[in-house]
């Protein structure tokens, strides 16, 4: 892959270093620059000097006490994600549901992209202990395995031979109903064995479709690539 | 599996308190939420006020706040010290994520901080060489963005702490989206310069 080296200022490269640190790019802009930015060493150098400049704005405003609250809420989940990692079987990090499920519709036109990534298919599924029903994922990285344990309304991605992510990226799962993809708050990486269990947030209650993509550290609202695991519950 | 806290880090709790961020996050990532609650601490009250900054709404700015924490709680092992401190790296999660919220959400009149009720305004004793230096940084980050023409300040705080895009900002002022851009690279190189060495800034 050729490295490009103009200039960004020239608008071949669209004068996006500045917009994209502080933010204030669209996120098909953002994805687009950082395409731009795996090849454009300009760039990747101008991001990197003004990257540093935008990490320090947030030392400008005015200081206040966290209200304690916060910590209350945030404390509850982190230790009950502590404890579900302990219990026998489990890998770490398990993710457990998010405080509260995420609203944000995908628009449809990114529900096209997804077609496009049910290339990847379903390979089988089998029964289980009863109510209990497991699913077989198929996963797109060599070597790797999934299944999914539907229990109860409940469900649970166990993942084994992963990749670790990216660096800046983390693993996000998906539930997909009747539309689009829904992002869940759960946010994970695996085990230096590429393991981990993942419980699915909010339920399974009408999902259609369990899957993961890599996403920048954070998460997204949408999928910002094809899904490395997809499970079809029904 | 992780056993006692002691067994894993041969420390108390207390103990934790001595350690080094960076130190800290190696044991976030095998699952010590001691240790997290360690980063919690020192990190929190920043990540709220860049998040009510931003979003104008103490609700929104809590939610904001809890849903960046626990996003870095979960995605722990991906935090890269060669990237930045652990503090730039949790606030740029809230940044994204306050972003994400008040482009979702539409907040109006953002930017424009109210009270609603927040009154406990960080005391300000010099406890130690970090708050200090903390508080010079404040003061030449913000000495720095007021030196800029205000065309160039604008921008920027429209983008970073509006949660504006360029493409609004430029139909929200009626000028060019390439003025915007160049506004906003103007202003972000002016800063560098009056700042210094950024790494000595950030860190």
């Amino acid at each position: 892959m050729s490295e490009d080296r103009r200039p960004s200022g020239d608008g071949d490269c669209g004068g996006n270093a500045a917009p994209y640190v502080l933010g204030a790019l669209t996120p098909a802009e953002n994805d687009a620059f950082l395409q731009h930015m795996s090849t454009c060493a300009v760039c990747r150098e101008e991001v990197a000097a003004l990257e540093t400049v935008a990490s320090s704005l947030p030392a400008s405003v005015p200081q206040f006490s966290a209200p304690r609250q916060i910590k209350r809420g945030v404390m509850a989940e982190v230790r009950a994600d502590a404890r579900r990692a302990r219990r026998p079987g489990a890998t770490r990090p398990a993710m457990a549901a998010g405080r509260r499920g995420r609203s944000a519709l995908v628009p449809a036109a990114l529900a096209l992209a997804v077609i496009a990534l049910l290339a990847i298919v379903i390979v089988g599924s089998g029964g289980g202990a009863s109510g209990t029903r497991v699913i077989r994922a198929e996963v797109s990285a060599p070597g790797a395995s999934g299944t999914v344990r539907v229990s109860g309304g409940h469900a649970e991605i166990t993942l084994a031979g992963m990749p670790q992510p990216h660096s800046g990226r983390v693993y996000e799962l998906w539930t997909k109903r009747a539309g689009g993809p829904e992002p869940t708050d759960a946010l994970f990486t695996v085990s230096s064995r590429g393991e981990a269990t993942v419980g699915v947030p909010g339920g399974v209650a009408g999902v259609r479709v369990v899957m993961v993509t890599s996403e920048p550290l954070g998460g997204s609202r949408r999928p910002s690539g094809a899904p490395l695991v997809l499970a079809q519950l029904g | 599996m992780l056993g006692p806290l002691r067994s894993v880090t041969g420390r108390s709790d207390a103990g934790l308190r001595d350690l080094a961020d960076e130190e800290l996050m190696q044991l976030v990532r095998r699952g010590n939420a001691s240790a997290f609650e360690v980063v919690y601490d020192r990190h929190a009250d920043a990540a709220f006020s860049l998040a009510y900054r931003m979003c104008a709404q103490r609700a929104l700015a809590e939610d904001v706040v809890q849903e960046g924490f626990l996003a870095l709680w979960r995605s722990g092992a991906r935090y890269d010290r060669n990237r930045g401190s652990v503090r730039t790296w949790i606030l740029g999660i809230v940044h994204n994520r306050a972003i994400d919220a008040l482009r979702r959400r539409a907040v109006r009149d953002r930017g424009r901080v109210n009270d609603e009720g927040i009154e406990e305004r960080m005391a300000a004793p010099d406890r130690t060489d970090l708050e200090v230096a903390r508080r010079d940084e404040a003061r030449e980050v913000r000495d720095a963005l007021r030196a800029l023409p205000d065309e160039q300040s604008r921008v920027i705080e429209l983008a970073y702490f509006g949660g504006l895009t360029h493409v609004q900002i430029a139909a929200m002022l009626d000028i060019p989206v390439g003025t915007i851009k160049g506004r906003m690279r103007l202003g972000l190189a002016k800063m560098r310069m009056t700042l210094g060495d950024p790494a000595e800034v950030v860190q």
